[in-house]
């Protein structure tokens, strides 16, 4: 992934010197320095957001965090002492709990599809038209994934608001992002590779399986690990089908809480203190994905060594 | 294909040749096949049901007003039950488009700088923390957004568009704290990091010999890029662009805090509007009946402003790639079988 | 590689186990309620957000004696149409029932029994400085305001109101909610009420078609948008604008008085409020003296015999949906002064209680 990085500056300007003293003209070598400036001023530019709204985060949540806030159920009690508000332990353990839920069911499902797209139904009419309709699903908005469980699971049925819903509408929204960026990584495993394990007499689930995949895998894990994060981030989805509660549960067929839901709760509240948690419960949900891609990432790196 | 690879006169003389499988050998492959292809027709029929239950919804409300009126009305008003989603429309397109004009070039230099010009230890660093901007959940978009972005930046979009007045929407107008502009800008932060990862790794799949080939020609390292680099890449880059203006197109609850909702057209870039997906997460708790109609309407508008975008995009890219393969391509020996098969499956399969 | 995954998720879930195993146990609160019938049980409701930090202090008042509450706050609109769908056991409505909605949810086999809460009033808070709070306005001065004829802060009609006050001649900025919401019904419909040419070119409504002005997401928002503007003017929720300290004006009543937004003004609203049979009371332009002219009320609405009507949580839930409703009437009225909210009359309050006594679960009744 970085032979190029390492061997070309070095090898290319010195084996082409003596060619490159009539060849590289002012011209040129002004156009290479002011591209080579933009792009890293643009690289600067993608940067500065984050810098700010890390900033802005920790500003806002970090004194909100303590031992207590993070062990601690929202309480509902915002006008007495007392007990005080709570943290938001059920929030941490139930968005977990969801977005594990959805992952699980988008991130294989979605996969299997892309290696179809890519191995099996390739130019066909019926893959153009599974692609087709996966592309219209990215640009579906976050809401009307609820608002359609909402229909089919809940009015549909007339049963209540569960946890396992709020996953279903979340893979949902996960399910094109993850087989979109599957495919587009699994198109650009060379040829030659698949061909000579055949060559080699493997059968086809072998070569996708041990081969296609592995390659492909550092890649797809880039998608998937931005699917689940903007999963894990996203509130309309789950305001209709998951329903909160304050309390810590491990029953997905119930009622459940989540990070995103208690910040869009409280980030309107009159109370000072409520909006307070609101900012460390945001500031919680940004550090908990990037510790997954954190590990995840760790993992890739080490199994791509062995 | 297991067997047909192996010419004839290879062929072991004495015996079976261990080429060869049985049929129980050949049973996962079929298996596989098969239910993938299940899978995949299972999705599609899941993706049509999720339309077809949506259209459902929808059609009180297109009975009410047509489909061209509710498309092109323009004037969404809840008390006297008038539902013209045309302002919603223009907001939608002004913000994605917008979204895409910033984010889409920055996020690809972004790309190009991590795996081009970066040096080897910040790569791991920089990869992160673009990627970092993916972690932050939309409400807190919307508040930093509305808190901190947009009252900083009232006077400077003022100015600008003071200066720009001669041209009609893109300048001129009063300032307000929400507005199309805003709304644009923070949906660019918010899709960079989808269009940099895909970026970015299509970028990293470029053979060493295609780049290696520009160098020893002696291409600057930008021409290396822009020879060798980019043209390869360029259908994934699309595929991550299309994610992107998916994810700008359907984005609801930063753009509900950043645009203001107001349900008229905004004459101007820096005045507040509505959008499609915004009406729906405002009005879906209080709406009842065609209202309730109308909002599944305006899903389904957005539903099909995607088809048509992705069918365009799609459209130019396999034009490019057919123009690209009659031109004779890539030169590289190595790289040109796979580069050409590369291509034309690229070409069609990612697409738009 | 994908074993590896496996292993790496499961130890972020036993981590995160081990967290909530270790963590302390989930705050137990002082529960002070007298009463011996303690119920346990789990109860759902759904609907007003404006009401909803009140139902959930309720709610965590009445943990320790094993009444778990999941509330919510959706919006009235959705909260009623959670009733209609049996989704949850009780609904919480701002604006009275429709007579379609209370047919709806007769259709469950049990007609639907509102009962009100309390009341919370809308301020009119600006952002003028050098301008003291207590502002007098009439409604038709803040129609027109909102309507854009009245553009500068020292506009003649605001100038009659306030002698002797130096009004700057600074630009008006008209700030509303850009989301739907019971504060904008409660607002336009004050000014429904009090200025005709209002109703006919807006009317009254969560959404109404806005002449003018800068849309703002929640009371939040409104409040940040008129602090950040000098010269702005939008109306918040009372309980956001008396904890943030707000600015806010004094409204002419329809007895000529202009009253400033307080809890006892906003009580004194309903008094003498004609209350139909069906309880759906709204207050509109109050004509006591004492009162404040822009305020609201909030109902919970439930089918008079829950669990015929198919309550999701059964009987225990039935019980549980009396249980809180008879300490949120009783006790729990003295929570809403610290909360910035304000009772309902004693009048009102006792036909709350009445309605409360009625409800029944297949026929035995259920309230005391």
């Amino acid at each position: 992934m970085s032979a190029s990085g390492a061997t070309a500056p070095g090898g290319g300007d010195a084996g082409a010197h003596t060619l490159a003293r009539f060849a590289l003209s002012p011209a040129r070598r002004r156009r290479d320095m002011l591209a080579r400036g933009s792009i890293l001023a643009a690289t600067v530019i993608a940067l500065v957001p984050l810098a700010l709204i890390v900033y802005y985060l920790l500003r806002k949540g970090l004194s909100s965090w303590s031992v207590s806030f993070f062990t601690t159920d929202p309480t509902g009690n915002t006008f007495f002492g007392g007990s005080g508000i709570g943290g938001i332990k059920s929030a941490i353990l139930g968005t977990i709990e969801i977005v594990a839920l959805a992952s699980a069911i988008a991130v294989p499902i979605g996969v299997c599809v892309a290696i179809w797209l890519v191995e099996y139904g390739r130019a066909s009419w019926f893959a153009q038209t599974v692609r087709f309709f996966v592309d219209v699903l990215t640009g579906v908005p976050s809401i009307v994934f609820g608002l359609f469980v909402y229909i089919v699971l809940i009015v549909g049925t007339g049963s209540t608001y569960a946890g396992y819903k709020g996953s279903i509408a979340l893979a949902l929204l996960m399910l094109p992002i993850v087989i979109r960026s599957a495919e587009v990584v699994l198109v650009l495993v060379p040829s030659s590779l698949r061909e000579s394990a055949l060559a080699l007499g493997a059968p086809r689930w072998r070569v996708i399986f041990s081969v296609v995949l592995p390659t492909a895998a550092p890649g797809m894990l880039t998608g998937v690990l931005l699917a689940v994060a903007r999963a894990a981030g996203e509130t309309a989805p789950l305001l209709f089908t998951a329903a909160a509660t304050l309390n810590t549960t491990f029953d997905l067929g119930g009622f459940m809480n989540t990070l995103p839901v208690q910040i869009y709760k409280d980030v309107t509240s009159a109370t000072t203190s409520v909006e307070h948690r609101a900012w460390g419960a945001a500031l919680t949900l940004v550090l908990m994905v990037l510790l997954l891609n954190l590990i995840a990432r760790l993992i890739s790196r080490r199994s791509r060594l062995a | 294909m297991e067997s047909a690879s192996i010419p004839s006169g290879d062929r072991p003389a004495l015996g079976r040749s261990p080429l060869t499988r049985s049929v129980l050998a050949r049973l996962p492959d079929r298996a596989l096949k098969y239910g993938l292809t299940a899978l995949a027709a299972l999705i599609l029929a899941l993706i049509v049901y999720f339309f077809i239950r949506l259209i459902g919804q929808a059609r009180p409300a297109f009975a009410k007003e047509g489909i061209f009126g509710f498309i092109f009305g323009n004037d969404w008003n809840v008390n006297a039950e008038h539902f013209g989603a045309l302002p919603l429309l223009v907001g939608t397109l002004v913000t994605s488009a917008l979204a895409l004009l910033i984010g889409v070039p920055v996020a690809v230099a972004a790309a190009v700088y991590a795996t081009e010009l970066c040096p080897a230890r910040l790569r791991g660093a920089l990869t992160l923390l673009v990627e970092l901007l993916a972690a932050v959940p939309s409400v807190v978009y919307g508040l930093w957004g509305i808190f901190f972005l947009a009252p900083k930046l009232a006077d400077a979009e003022q100015w600008v568009a003071d200066r720009l007045s001669f041209i009609p929407f893109v300048g001129g107008g009063h300032a307000t704290i929400p507005n199309y502009f805003i709304t644009g800008l923070v949906l660019a932060i918010m899709i960079l990091p989808i269009v940099s990862a895909i970026a970015r790794e299509v970028m990293a799949t470029v053979p060493a010999d295609h780049k290696e080939a520009a160098l020893g020609l002696g291409a600057t390292r930008w021409e290396m890029i822009r020879m060798a680099v980019l043209p390869y890449c360029r259908s994934g880059i699309v595929g991550g662009a299309m994610l992107g203006l998916g994810r700008a197109i359907g984005e609801t609850i930063a753009v509900t805090i950043l645009i203001g909702d107001a349900p008229k057209l905004g004459h101007h870039l820096v005045e507040q509007g509505y959008s499609l997906a915004a009406v729906i997460a405002n009005e879906f708790g209080e709406a009842q009946n065609v209202h309730r109609s109308a909002l599944f309407a305006a899903g389904l508008v957005l539903f099909v402003l995607t088809l048509l975008v992705n069918g365009v995009a799609r459209l130019l890219v396999v034009r490019a790639a057919r123009s690209r393969g009659a031109r004779g391509g890539r030169g590289a020996a190595s790289g040109a079988s796979v580069a050409a098969g590369g291509q034309a499956v690229a070409g069609t399969a990612v697409g738009a | 590689m994908i074993k590896n995954r496996t292993v790496a998720l499961a130890s972020c879930a036993a981590l995160a186990l081990g967290v909530a195993a270790c963590g302390s146990s989930e705050s137990s609160n002082t529960s002070s309620s007298k009463s011996s019938n303690d119920v346990s049980a789990t109860i759902s409701g759904a609907g007003s957000t404006f009401a909803a930090p009140v139902y959930e202090q309720w709610g965590s008042e009445l943990k320790g004696s094993g009444l778990t509450l999941n509330y919510q706050p959706v919006g009235s609109g959705a909260g009623i149409t959670s009733l209609e769908s049996k989704t949850v056991d009780f609904g919480a409505s701002d604006p009275p029932l429709k007579p379609a909605d209370e047919a709806t949810i007769a259709k469950n086999g049990s007609p639907a029994v509102q009962i009100p809460m309390f009341l919370g009033a809308i301020t009119v808070s600006y952002n003028l400085p050098g301008v003291k709070a207590g502002l007098k306005l009439e409604g038709k001065t803040i129609a027109d305001i909102y309507l854009g004829k009245v553009k500068t802060w020292n506009d003649p009609e605001i100038k009659a109101l306030n002698p002797g006050v130096s009004l700057p001649s600074t630009a008006i900025t008209v700030i509303h909610r850009s989301d739907s919401s019971g504060t904008t019904d409660g607002f336009t419909g004050f000014l429904s009420d009090v200025d005709p040419e209002w109703k006919s070119k807006v009317g009254e409504g969560k959404t109404v078609p806005w002449p003018l002005g800068t849309g703002a997401k929640g009371n939040p928002g409104v409040a940040a948008a008129v602090q950040q503007t000098t010269g702005a003017v939008g109306y918040v929720e009372q309980a956001y604008a008396l904890e943030h300290n707000f600015t806010y004006a004094s409204v002419k009543n329809a007895s000529g008085k202009f009253v400033e937004p307080s809890l006892e003004s906003t009580s004194a609203a309903a008094e003498g409020v004609t209350v139909p049979a069906n309880l759906g009371i709204k207050i509109s332009n109050p004509s006591a003296p004492g009162a404040y002219p822009i305020t609201s009320q909030t109902f919970v609405v439930v089918n008079k015999d829950l669990c015929k009507a198919g309550t999701p949580g059964g009987e225990s839930a039935a019980k549980g949906v009396v249980r809180f409703l008879e300490y949120g009437l009783g006790e729990g009225q003295s929570i809403l002064s610290k909360a910035d909210y304000a009772k309902l009359p004693s009048a009102i309050l006792a036909k709350s209680k009445e309605a409360l006594a009625g409800l029944q679960c297949n026929g035995k009744t259920l309230g005391s």
